[in-house]
């Protein structure tokens, strides 16, 4: 009966905890390359093009989108994954 | 507006849905075969690209049909997840094709001296080739969500279009006013009477049966559930009227469920009538549709005059909400009970309208006349005087109340007159329904704040309850108060904030869009957010937590409470267990929420920086509590002395230990002090005690008489042991007195003082019996003088005596 505000507490914390971490569903991709990547995103109907300077990390797509590699390959993602761009090649981890 | 009920079904019908969406989505089976799987592949989004153009001519043919609007889109953001399931479905494939092409390596160049087998540069082209159509493939997916998106943002574009075009759609009333109008209105009556009485006239003569089933079983199931609210809820909504005084909460509470639970009732009642109509086949389409049509108009009237009556209680006015006077309460419930009539059959005509193809004309010319009337009764209602004052004299709402009323009420009728239809019904249909779901969920909020004012929640039925059967103190019923507070409220949005979106045009569509949107997580910036996984995590946090305290009781009441295990060993595994148990729960919420840990090694790694600075002596304290709890040195009960400190243990927790000392005064001892400083321990191994009586006897008596007295009023003690034996000690001779000490040992060294207060009362009386006396010193009589004070009044004063006659001592005590 009395544990009621220590569990109030302690899901407080958890929740705080897991807000804290909770970055972990857009898609992010890595240039590995000693020079600057393009990547093409389609995202919500439109079309946009991602400069990547060399090692770079950026964050894109929460939802779910289409992904033109520097060399031309394509890939779906559903939000979450992690590309590395290496000579050129994508490639999801 | 009149599918209100089936819409709260949808909402009721939404979550679960939702979640297992959700969970069907993780579950799609994603190994195709992989020679199929391109022209598997193709045909699918084939299939979604027909879908779309379906979708489009949908949308292209009911551009003024918002819900069917909203329908399409979910259709449509059904695609899009299947098209980006679709070209997920190839990355197996492709992963394999990149890492055979890396294996193979790139085409040597033409004329290069080494030229590689046949066989090496054919699976080169073959892999080549599939990876391009596959290519192609995503290529088309990728135009098919580009299309699907353009059309979803054409969506919502129609649809602001929509409502815009319905509050400032005007139609030309002086062409709709001639005689014509009145002829199509009474054929539109006399056809509607025709088909009803059609209709009728065969479910009672082909299905009577049927008819007489469903009716019986709604009314069964309305009368049991009548009995079961009035059996569960009689108490919460019945006005006592021998209550001189009710409270405030009390009458916020009463009003709130004597309007929820008959309209809840009735709802389910007349829905029920409904749907057993429908599926028994009574009734064909058109009186289907009627029949809701009507529903709606009894549920509207019901709810509103429910509403007004108990927050108005115009026959029992010790219970109303607002202090209006009686006779002007009742005409405020008529009024809006007519307004919530008026607008529920503005509605009820429209349907028949619709079902009879009648012409336009006659659709508006009624709208037009409800318009009027709702806007005269809105105004009606401002111009009741509701108040008294001091003098008795009747007092008028206050100005701008009135004004709102009479702008509304007035706009209303002047919009439909200038040809504004849509318009004032809008406005009618929100002040009717809006207001009263605003109203209803007002007062639920006005209940859940004052349950939680302090000391609400012990007046209400629960917390009497609690009060009397379980004992539960104040502070405890306060944070009840809270927390109920805090779940009405929550219950409160989840019910009328949808409703009220309802009313307000948003389709149930717009809802589990959000809802979806909310439950796949939507970004912020870089930072994406979760709420379904994070609620996830904490849910099955809480899971893991209430796990953890049943094992932890059922643990110590049940296992070891039975095996008879020392009560320091079981709280140290009680406390062990709990916060294993919790760490375990930790973690599978982290993971269930689907979190990476790596991005708590980050965290922790922050964290150890912190430790070496600033938590040392947090964490020198947990371990030391960890060492406490596998060491034992004491446990819960035990009379400790550690440094100055000397009490009972009362509880040893992770960080520190709580000592009570015998002034009972509650110390929080860290626990690395307990670790690295000295600990006695009174009752560590066995509560065995030996207690000391010094006794100073003069020179004139007999030792060894002396001796034998305290020996044998010592062994008379019942509680002094026998083994090991009490001794008598002669320990010296002071300028005085021969000194002696008593030893002896009891059982429970608590019951120390109380064995050495009895020795001394029985060492005095032995001696007096024996003639021996105690030493003691002789100090020099300190002269105290005490001055008579001097009465230095006047001669004539009355004697001493008198005085005291006068006024009587006072005594203490």
């Amino acid at each position: 009966m009395g544990r009621t505000p220590d569990m109030v507490k302690s899901i407080l914390l958890a929740a705080s905890l897991l807000a804290l971490t909770g970055s972990a569903y857009a898609a992010s991709a890595v240039n590995l390359d000693s020079e600057p990547r393009t990547i093409t995103v389609t995202e919500g109907g439109s079309k946009q093009e991602i400069a990547l300077g060399a090692g770079e990390t950026v964050q894109f797509c929460a939802n779910g989108c289409f992904v033109t590699m520097p060399n031309g390959d394509r890939e779906a993602l559903t939000g979450g994954e992690t590309i590395e761009i290496s000579g050129g090649v994508g490639r999801i981890k | 507006m009149f599918d209100l009920i089936r819409r709260t079904a949808f909402v009721i019908l939404l979550l679960p849905f939702l979640i297992g969406a959700a969970a069907a989505q993780d579950a799609e089976p994603q190994q195709a075969a992989v020679s199929t799987l391109v022209s598997e592949q193709v045909s699918a989004l084939a299939r979604l690209t027909a879908r779309t153009d379906a979708v489009a001519n949908t949308i292209a043919a009911n551009a003024e049909d918002d819900a069917k609007l909203v329908d399409a889109r979910l259709e449509l953001e059904d695609i899009l997840r299947e098209t980006l399931a679709a070209g997920v479905a190839f990355r197996p494939r492709l992963s394999e094709i990149n890492a055979r092409l890396q294996e193979l390596g790139p085409a040597p160049a033409t004329g290069a001296e080494a030229a590689e087998s046949e066989l090496v540069s054919n699976e080169r082209k073959a892999l080549t080739a599939e990876k391009a159509e596959i290519n192609v493939t995503l290529g088309k997916a990728e135009d098919l969500s580009v299309r699907v998106n353009g059309l979803i943002n054409k969506i919502a574009n129609l649809r602001r279009d929509l409502f815009t075009n319905l509050l400032t759609k005007r139609y030309s009333i002086r062409d709709m006013l001639s005689s014509q109008v009145v002829t199509d209105i009474l054929n539109e009556g006399e056809s509607f009477r025709q088909r009803v009485g059609a209709s009728l006239r065969f479910a009672f003569r082909f299905k009577s049966q049927s008819l007489m089933l469903a009716t019986v079983l709604a009314f069964g199931a309305a009368f049991i559930a009548s009995f079961l609210g009035r059996r569960l809820f009689g108490r919460m909504v019945r006005r006592d009227p021998a209550v001189e005084q009710p409270s405030y909460i009390s009458r916020l509470s009463v009003a709130f469920w004597s309007t929820l639970l008959p309209s809840v009732a009735l709802i389910v009642f007349l829905a029920l009538v409904s749907g057993l109509y429908q599926s028994y086949g009574v009734l064909n389409q058109d009186m289907a549709a009627y029949l809701d049509g009507l529903i709606g108009v009894i549920v509207i009237a019901f709810l509103v005059n429910r509403l007004s009556r108990s927050i108005l209680s115009p026959d029992m006015p010790k219970w109303r909400l607002i202090a209006i006077e009686p006779a002007p309460a009742r005409i405020i419930i008529w009024l809006v009970t007519a307004l919530g009539l008026v607008v529920g059959l503005d509605g009820f005509a429209a349907i028949i309208s619709d079902r009879l193809n009648s012409p336009l004309s006659t659709t508006i010319i009624k709208s037009l006349v409800a318009a009027v009337i709702s806007g005269l009764l809105i105004v009606s209602v401002g111009q009741v005087k509701p108040f008294v004052d001091e003098t008795g004299k009747s007092r008028p709402w206050p100005l701008w109340f009135r004004l709102v009323l009479f702008l509304l009420g007035f706009g209303s009728i002047i919009a439909a007159m200038a040809g504004f239809i849509s318009l004032a019904q809008f406005i009618s249909q929100q002040i009717v329904l809006t207001g009263t779901l605003v109203t209803t969920a007002y007062i639920g909020l006005l209940a859940s704040r004052a349950i939680s004012d302090e000391g609400g929640f012990a007046e209400t039925a629960a917390g009497q309850w609690m009060k009397t059967d379980k004992g539960v103190d104040d502070a405890k019923l306060d944070q009840y108060g809270v927390l109920s507070s805090v779940i009405i409220n929550v219950l409160l949005a989840l019910l009328f904030v949808p409703l009220v979106l309802f009313q307000l045009r948003f389709q149930p569509g717009d809802i589990a869009a959000w809802l979806t949107k909310a439950a796949n997580g939507f970004q912020i910036g870089t930072f994406s957010f979760s709420p379904l996984a994070i609620l996830t995590g904490i849910g099955v946090f809480a899971l893991g937590y209430f796990l953890t305290r049943y094992f932890q009781r059922w643990l110590d009441g049940t296992v070891m409470a039975r095996g008879r295990v020392d009560p320091g060993v079981r709280n140290s595994i009680r406390t062990v267990v709990g916060y294993t148990g919790l760490a375990i729960a930790a973690l599978i919420s982290i993971s269930a929420a689907g979190l990476d840990l790596s991005n708590l090694a980050l965290v922790a790694g922050g964290l150890s920086l912190g430790i070496g600075f600033g938590l040392q002596n947090i964490v020198s304290n947990f371990v030391s509590g960890l060492i406490l709890l596998a060491e034992r040195p004491f446990k819960v009960g035990d009379w400790v002395e550690a440094g100055a400190i000397s009490g009972t243990v009362r509880k040893i927790s992770v960080r520190a230990t709580e000592i009570e000392t015998f002034q009972r005064q509650t110390v929080i001892l860290p626990n690395s002090i307990l670790i690295n400083g000295a600990v006695g321990n009174w009752t560590h191994r066995n509560k065995l005690g030996r207690i000391e009586v010094p006794v100073n006897v003069v020179y004139a008596s007999d030792p060894h008489k002396v001796r034998n007295a305290l020996m044998d009023l010592t062994k008379a003690h019942p509680l002094v042991l026998r083994n090991p034996e009490p001794a008598v000690l002669f320990q010296g001779f002071s300028d005085t007195a021969m000194q002696f000490e008593v030893r002896a040992f009891v059982a429970d060294v608590g019951t120390g003082g109380q064995v050495r207060n009895d020795l001394r009362f029985a060492v005095v009386d032995a001696f007096r019996r024996e003639g021996i006396e105690l030493a003691y010193t002789l100090r020099p009589p300190v002269a105290v003088v005490v001055e008579e004070k001097q009465q230095s009044g006047p001669v004539d004063a009355p004697p001493a005596e008198a005085k005291t006659k006068a006024r009587p001592p006072r005594r203490r005590g």
